[in-house]
């Protein structure tokens, strides 16, 4: 290829341990800057822009997962709750305090949903001291049962009968965001935000200790990690991202709805952690991505080439069964011959390239 | 800050049931309970086989973490693709029930080891949390396929068994979950024999602790997989059969599978005992808040405190009332 | 990496649609979301059918003035984001009519319908405050909401009585989630109003196990009739739970979603559920004539009717809806002139619909720019050996009530 790893000598300790080591991987993700937010939101129709929106939002809740389960190793199937309590929050917030005749601006309800998220985080996060694995795993099960009967029943919180609060779309100093292309890039700069946050936390010395405990959480306290305090760490950060997804989720929509949040969308998530790879952030991209886009790409290519092989009318069911089997088949495949997931392969081809033509 | 959440982490529990208990009290009123004696033992009565019929369900579960250390969320999946299978055959070829029940049985088994050959036996030694994922995966694979192969058209087993209530004095009895709470406990009681009494129940026992030293002894490690998963799927099948009579049978039937934790988590993970205790404790909290405790907070509080309930064990006792302490070493 | 994927995916559903729209140019799209895999699939596998069978129905017969109808159905497994997606998709397409489906998504979409000017249909989701054409211009209930549908219920209790209720014993066992919640205001006021005793007995999701509930009924309550509003599998389990109960089945009224044929298929069969009664809002049963047509036109073709057919109260709703649908496009395509409308038109359209019964599958819907529900008609289906019959005719109940409620619920 046109660019080699060599002749790069690196004279600081900074340069050694800069995120972006090369000049190539700048030019990458400025090129990558410039057609996420600048070429696509012009260019690209709304359909496009919608869904990439989706994968957006998806990528904010993935990372805060990933971080607990890739990083630390504690599993949470009660993720959809967690944003369900950003959404309620940020909601409740938005529609009950006005300022100056409008709805409480978005950057400082979708801080508060995260915060609010957070704390009811660490509470779900305190048996993780004394459970782990599968034990956690039916602990945070039963909080998303018990957060959703908790908002369904209480009418202070899910804003009546209906369970469901409508806001407003994101506004920012008048400037009224309802457009696809300006909620589009709304939701891009949050999950730029939160792709930065998280690359920059896991090189930090709380990342450090998340994967000690991850590998071996006895061992991780023997060396010194305050195990209990930074589990917990973990729980709070991820439901923080969790928190945020939901408020994000909750503008998009422009409502918060309890139904939105079901187990199914826990599950989903989970998903894209195992399918982009755990403990990678730019897996977790890709795994959003796949799974966002796993349905359209089974739908598109079953109404292409579904009529030659079966009846048409059919069609519509088969391709709901399909995607059930592809989303359930494709997670055990990659957990069993894949564990690393999508990232594993980006860097086979990566490597591959690496070295182009002369891979010897 | 930290001494407080230690101090919360392991007294927080005994706080939460002692609210949950008042609660109860307060909301439900014991004197309620007296003045309506005679509806809480039938309700009771009809809570402890309803639990029973749970633990019905639990057993596959109890079973597979017993025997291979692994953790099946597809439980509740299993029993609803062996119902799908005996009322395809019931529907579709019209099939005496005897004979659709052997063709029911006939799928488990080749499910059960097929599963083991190309899932299970690849993950020997990953870690708990990837097992629990795959078999989630597993979950939604067979909801998807069971309909696509077997139809989704909603359907029932009809079975032998008279749907009248048999009314005997105090007691108010349901002929199906009579039948259900009896297969139940006839099982259990079979495998607690067999996992202390037989060889073979040792040596799963034994593979369930270690796969590697149970290697080393000379266990065929795959051999005992395989016949865990096969019988966990039998046992499935007695499941689909009496849930699919109480309720019919199509995709919807595999939320019985989230019944299950509560059960287990209560009674224990790894103790047959546990999940009879376990499913008579949750049959019986979910017919008495249903009966006393709903009617004061205006919800649906029966499904919501079993699970409220597990919270509370697992910050208490998080091996159960019955089962095995976990000790941990590097 | 993402990029090219990006680019490649984009690729890809660019050539499928160019492909799709080059095909059919003068068509007229409508786009239907569906839910054959999710928690409601019982009702999406056979609802969905029925609409696309009186599609093709139509355009056997040459389409609306001749310009054929084409329904795309995606189906989204009752999640939010699938049926964003789908919508978007149906908007690139050029859909003049989207109709989704399920309450959470009916909620996600409203706004952004609105602000699109894509009139959509929600029969038998959202809450009744959707009917205000004012409030919400571009959603049309088209249907009894579950207000109407409570009240209408209390009305046939009140003549099953013989006109008095006072000191009779209802029973409202709902599902435990908000559209399950939705009749209680209507069952306060009533039984005010009515002077009868009642109570509510949840069942919470997801509904597989009702033991206790239905012994509180019979056994604590004693109530002298049950207006049930459960969803998804609860009312297979209601219907069974009961019958060992021994209760009267001819005193227990479902509403809508309340067992259909799948439902007592899943109970045990027809005779378990002789005597239920149940509230339609699109008639049930095959004794219609545009059913007939149907089995005929596969007949034409050589084919066998589908096997859905069977399955009336959710075939019929499909066939109901289609044909709303129809009727608007209609209505929007005579008022323009030609097949050239916007969703605007078609809205109009939907507001022109009047006394629209297609030989008495329908209620005589009279919608109008205030009223997006159309009336709130419905009709009372009893099993009778095997079948549903007709126990009543198109009726409603305590409008003025049930306007009166909706009025305070707009200030409040």
């Amino acid at each position: 290829m046109f660019h080699r790893e060599c002749g790069y000598y690196k004279t600081s300790y900074q340069g050694d341990q800069a995120i972006l080591p090369f000049p190539i991987a700048k030019q990458a993700i400025f090129g990558l800057l410039l057609l996420f937010l600048i070429v696509i939101p012009f260019f690209a129709n709304e359909y496009y822009l919608s869904q990439l929106s989706l994968v957006a939002i998806a990528v904010v809740g993935a990372l805060g997962l990933n971080i607990l389960l890739g990083y630390t190793g504690q599993i949470s199937i009660g993720h959809a709750a967690f944003m369900s309590v950003g959404a309620y929050t940020a909601a409740n917030l938005v529609t009950r305090i006005e300022i100056g005749g409008e709805q409480l601006p978005f950057f400082l309800a979708l801080p508060a949903g995260g915060i609010m998220a957070a704390l009811i985080g660490l509470v779900v996060g305190i048996p993780s001291l004394r459970v782990k694995g599968l034990y956690l795993a039916i602990a945070t099960l039963a909080a998303q049962f018990i957060i959703e009967w908790i908002i369904n029943h209480t009418p202070a919180i899910s804003g009546g009968a209906a369970a469901a609060i409508e806001v407003d779309r994101p506004a920012l100093f008048g400037w009224v965001m309802n457009e696809q292309w300006e909620l589009y890039l709304f939701v891009m700069f949050f999950a730029i935000l939160a792709i930065m946050a998280a690359t920059n936390l896991v090189r930090s010395r709380v990342g450090r200790a998340l994967v000690a405990i991850r590998d071996q959480d006895i061992a991780a306290e023997i060396i010194g990690i305050n195990v209990f305090k930074y589990k917990l760490y973990a729980f709070a950060i991820s439901s923080f991202f969790a928190g945020v997804t939901g408020v994000l989720y909750m503008y998009y929509f422009s409502i918060a709805t309890y139904e939105q949040f079901q187990i199914v969308v826990s599950i989903d998530f989970l998903a894209m952690c195992i399918i982009g790879g755990l403990g990678s952030i730019v897996g977790t991209i890709f795994g959003a991505f796949f799974i966002i886009m796993l349905p359209v790409v089974i739908r598109i290519v079953m109404e292409s080439f579904g009529p030659y092989f079966m009846d048409p009318s059919y069609l519509p069911q088969v391709i709901g069964q399909l995607r059930l089997i592809f989303f359930g088949g494709l997670i055990m495949v990659f957990l069993i011959v894949e564990p690393e997931g999508l990232n594993r392969l980006w860097q086979n081809i990566r490597n591959y390239f690496r070295v182009w033509p002369f891979s010897y | 800050m930290q001494p407080i959440l230690k101090f919360l982490s392991a007294k927080f529990a005994w706080i939460l049931l002692a609210a949950f208990i008042a609660f109860i009290v307060a909301e439900g009123g014991v004197g309620v309970l007296i003045k309506d004696w005679r509806f809480a033992v039938e309700l009771a009565v009809d809570g402890v086989l309803t639990g029973l019929m749970y633990s019905l369900i639990a057993v596959g579960f109890v079973l597979i973490y017993k025997s291979t250390d692994a953790i099946n969320f597809a439980q509740g999946e299993f029993v609803m693709i062996a119902a799908i299978v005996v009322a395809g055959c019931l529907d579709w070829f019209g099939l005496p029930l005897w004979l659709s029940i052997l063709v029911g049985f006939g799928f488990m088994v080749v499910f059960g080891m097929t599963l083991e050959r190309f899932v299970l036996r690849p993950m020997i030694g990953m870690n708990i949390v990837a097992i629990i994922m795959a078999t989630i995966g597993l979950a939604f694979f067979l909801r998807g396929a069971g309909p696509l192969i077997f139809g989704a058209a909603p359907s029932t087993i009809n079975l032998p068994i008279p749907d009248s209530p048999i009314v005997w004095g105090l007691l108010y009895l349901t002929p199906i979950k009579l039948l259900g709470a009896a297969v139940s406990i006839l099982f259990l009681a079979g495998f607690g024999w067999f996992f202390l009494k037989t060889r073979k129940g040792v040596a799963m026992r034994a593979v369930a602790d270690s796969h590697q030293v149970s290697m080393a002894m000379g266990i065929n490690v795959e051999r005992y997989f395989a016949v865990a998963w096969v019988t966990a799927g039998v046992v499935a099948l007695l499941g689909g059969l009496a849930w699919g009579n109480m309720i019919g049978v199509d995709t919807q039937l595999a939320l019985v599978g989230l019944k299950v934790f509560p059960v287990v988590i209560l009674g224990g993970l790894d103790s047959i005992i546990g999940v009879i205790v376990g499913g008579i404790v949750v049959g019986l909290v979910e017919a008495l808040t249903a009966g006393f405790v709903d009617p004061y907070v205006g919800g649906g509080m029966k499904d919501f405190a079993p699970y409220v309930l597990m919270v509370i064990m697992l910050m208490i006792r998080p091996y159960g009332i019955f089962g095995r302490r976990l000790i941990e070493r590097i | 990496m993402t990029f090219l994927k990006t680019l490649g995916m984009a690729a890809a559903v660019t050539a499928g649609l160019a492909a799709a729209n080059a095909a059919n140019a003068k068509d007229i799209r409508i786009g239907m979301m569906c839910d054959r895999t999710g928690p409601t699939a019982v009702t999406g596998t056979v609802l969905c059918p029925g609409y696309h069978d009186y599609i093709a129905l139509v355009n056997s017969r040459g389409g609306v003035m001749g310009n054929k109808i084409v329904a795309n159905e995606i189906d989204i497994e009752y999640k939010v984001p699938p049926a964003v997606e789908a919508y978007q998709r149906f908007k690139q397409d050029g859909a003049v009519l989207i109709s989704p489906y399920g309450t959470p998504m009916v909620a996600a979409l409203l706004k952004t319908m609105e602000e699109d000017k894509v009139p959509g249909t929600s029969a038998g989701f959202g809450t009744a405050a959707a009917a205000n054409g004012e409030k919400y211009p571009y959603m049309f209930p088209i249907a009894a909401s579950y207000w109407s549908q409570t009240a209408a219920a209390v009305k046939f209790v009140k003549d099953k009585f013989g006109g008095d209720m006072k000191g009779k014993k209802v029973a409202y066992v709902f599902y435990d989630n908000p559209a399950g919640r939705e009749g209680i205001p209507v069952m306060t006021h009533l039984a005010e109003k009515e002077g009868f005793e009642w109570r509510e007995f949840a069942v919470p999701a997801p509904g597989l196990e009702m033991g206790a509930q239905v012994l509180d009924i019979t056994r604590r309550f004693r109530a002298d009739f049950i207006i049930a509003h459960v969803f998804g599998r609860a009312p297979a389990v209601m219907l069974k739970e009961f019958k060992r109960a021994g209760y009267p089945m001819d005193q227990i009224i479902g509403l809508v979603w309340a067992v259909s044929e799948g439902d007592i298929a899943a109970a045990g069969g027809w005779d378990v559920a002789e005597g239920y009664n149940t509230i339609q809002f699109a008639g049930v049963g095959s004794d219609y004539p545009v059913l007939d047509e149907i089995k005929a036109m596969y007949k034409a073709d050589g084919k066998e009717p589908p096997k859905e057919m069977e399955f009336t109260v959710y075939y019929n709703r499909g066939v109901f809806q289609a044909a709303m649908h129809v009727k608007a496009i209609e209505n929007a395509v005579k008022a323009k002139g030609s097949a050239d409308i916007t969703g605007t038109d078609v809205r109009d359209g939907m507001r022109a619909i009047k006394d629209f019964s297609l030989d008495g599958l329908l209620p005589p819907l009279q919608l109008s720019a205030k009223d997006h529900e159309g009336g709130g008609f419905v009709r009372v289906f009893q099993v009778q050996k095997g079948e549903y019959v007709p126990v009543t005719d198109w009726y409603r109940a305590y409008r003025d009530d049930v306007l009166q409620l909706l009025e305070e619920e707009h200030k409040g």
